[in-house]
């Protein structure tokens, strides 16, 4: 598989591969909220122009990060077109029956277009340089606090990182299954009137029974090697805050400012 | 039916693989062996011919592009460059496609984990019903593949596949592609992961359908296996065929197989090790019989002096 998937981890050594999870995690929450105070074009370019160059000090081309997000696009572009519909105001430029393109509708497609690609771009960029084990990990650790109100932290963060390892491997077996039966002559199609649903059936079976028998063998194998639960476990490479991370933060920080400050202007 | 390969060249990338593999960096590009996960062909300009009623064997490390090789043969992928003819027919065609699915029958690796239906019945079903098959005759046609996997019909019609034992499972899958009576049979390491006993059974069942005039492609990691079934051998390295020809021509030339991380067979193996200890045996006896008779030969004479 040499696509890259959505937010699949891009292997670099970079500056921001490098901080420590946690703060990772919660900048890009930071990030998405800074995002969302840009409230005039003016204060989102700024955001947009902070955002690309976290993406530089990453070492992710910009077109990797667009191809990583790619399905999503659709969405982004389903809802700008929604806004160029329904937001009315201003100079008219087309109309047609119920359509109608206005000033307005344009500039409010364009603004919630370029917020929502941004709002993406900032998510992508954590898994991007973040290994699907390191994500668990800050998940983990950050719940860990609410473990003493009975919240199971550690668990979740395993079953988190559980179901992502196993994502790409259903994928592929989805892919093998499909091949087989194509060979056998199914004709896959969505069209319910047309034995879609049957023909899904020929897929999701397999699927299914191979996922528990994954799950039989993961339980046994994490009996094997006495996993009992969180209580005790060190990391072998233990999270540590670095100058890396306070330059992050102070980065996030400028971000902030300057987009509330253009805001106010 | 012949399956010729023109030239082919498949890439997962697609046409992709043309335009950003000049760009990205050369590094760490090369795998030991066969191909790394991230290179830019999967196969690369291979050229050979499936001979009708041949048992042709392929051999080549992890990969090397087997697999990506044999899904070319009905169509589950098509040459990024090149082209593949079933008799001819240019393969890329989609009708063509679909009408040589009926007439080759692939069998993948492990192909007890696409079982689906309720019963072995149906399971076996799907591939003829697919095709067209008629009604009436899919009893027939189901009732002769399980016999000839050697499961019982009767017994086992209406049980749950998933009920079975993964040795019976694979031979209801087998089944299943049997059931749409191809001409040519290709087949992804059928015997892996199997126990001793019904590994030769499996082989011995792929070699009486091979004498019954069923065409015959076989991956193998196990040379033995190949060297004692293939009338021809291909072999596979790093997308490319690195070699194609008689058993005997193939396993000639010990040294190149060993560079891309291919054994021998026992036996070639064997009078090759005798032969280096300046033991007496004549040139091109490879088989284990002949080896055997060769050495008894040998030391006979050895004996008589």
């Amino acid at each position: 598989m040499n696509r890259v998937l959505l937010g699949q981890y891009w292997p670099e050594e970079s500056l921001v591969h490098r901080m420590d999870p946690r703060v990772k995690f919660l900048l890009s929450l930071a990030l998405i909220v800074a995002i969302f105070c840009a409230a005039t074009p003016a204060s989102l370019a700024v955001a947009a122009l902070f955002v690309l160059v976290f993406y530089g000090f990453a070492h992710i081309p910009p077109l990797t990060a667009l191809r990583s997000i790619g399905p999503l696009l659709v969405l982004v572009l389903f809802t700008a077109l929604l806004n160029v519909l329904f937001v009315q105001g201003g100079e008219v430029y087309f109309q047609w029956w119920i359509i109608c393109v206005s000033e307005k509708g344009l500039q409010s497609a364009a603004f919630i277009a370029v917020r929502l690609l941004l709002l993406l771009m900032a998510v992508s960029l954590l898994t991007l340089t973040t290994t699907t084990l390191d994500i668990t990990a800050a998940f983990e650790r950050l719940l860990a606090p609410f473990a003493r109100v009975g919240l199971p932290a550690h668990e979740m963060g395993m079953i988190l990182g559980i179901a992502l390892r196993f994502l790409p491997q259903f994928a592929q077996e989805l892919a093998t299954v499909y091949r087989a039966q194509v060979s056998r002559g199914a004709r896959f199609t969505a069209n319910p009137f047309r034995g879609g649903l049957q023909s899904l059936t020929a897929l999701m079976v397999p699927l299914f029974s191979s996922a528990f028998r994954h799950a039989d063998t993961l339980s046994q194998a994490m009996d094997a090697r006495c996993y009992h639960g969180g209580t005790g476990v060190t990391r072998l490479h233990p999270l540590r805050c670095t100058w890396r991370d306070a330059a992050g933060t102070a980065a996030v920080a400028a971000m902030f400012a300057a987009v509330l400050v253009v805001n106010a202007l | 039916m012949r399956l010729e390969f023109q030239n082919v060249s498949y890439s997962y990338a697609g046409k992709e693989a043309e335009r950003t593999g000049k760009k990205r960096k050369k590094r760490d590009r090369q795998a030991e062996w066969g191909n790394s996960p991230d290179a830019r062909w999967a196969l690369r300009e291979v050229s050979f011919a499936v001979e009708p009623g041949e048992f042709l064997g392929i051999a080549g490390h992890t990969g090397s592009g087997k697999s990506t090789l044999i899904q070319h043969m009905n169509g589950l992928l098509h040459p990024t460059e090149g082209r593949v003819l079933a008799d001819g027919a240019d393969l890329a065609r989609k009708e063509v496609a679909t009408e040589v699915r009926a007439r080759v029958g692939l069998v993948f690796q492990y192909p007890e984990s696409q079982l689906f239906a309720p019963t072995v019945f149906e399971d076996v079903a799907f591939g003829p019903r697919n095709f067209g098959v008629p009604a009436d005759e899919l009893e027939e046609r189901v009732r002769e593949s399980m016999e000839r996997v050697g499961l019982s019909f009767d017994e086992l019609r209406d049980r749950s596949p998933f009920s079975l034992s993964g040795g019976q499972q694979r031979r209801v899958a087998f089944a299943g592609v049997l059931a749409c009576r191809p001409e040519v049979l290709v087949l992804d390491e059928p015997a892996a992961g199997l126990d001793p006993r019904s590994r030769e059974d499996f082989l011995a069942m792929v070699k009486q359908l091979h004498a019954q005039g069923t065409t015959v492609v076989m991956v193998s990691h196990s040379m033995d296996d190949l060297y004692a079934l293939a009338t021809r051998i291909l072999v596979m390295s790093e997308g490319r065929v690195l070699r194609l020809g008689a058993p005997e021509e193939v396993f000639a030339d010990g040294d190149a197989l060993t560079a891309v991380g291919l054994g021998l067979p026992a036996p070639v193996r064997f009078a090759n090790s005798l032969r280096e200890a300046n033991f007496p045996l004549p040139k091109g006896l490879h088989s284990e019989e002949s080896l055997a008779s060769a050495i008894a030969d040998a030391l006979e004479g050895s004996l008589h002096e």
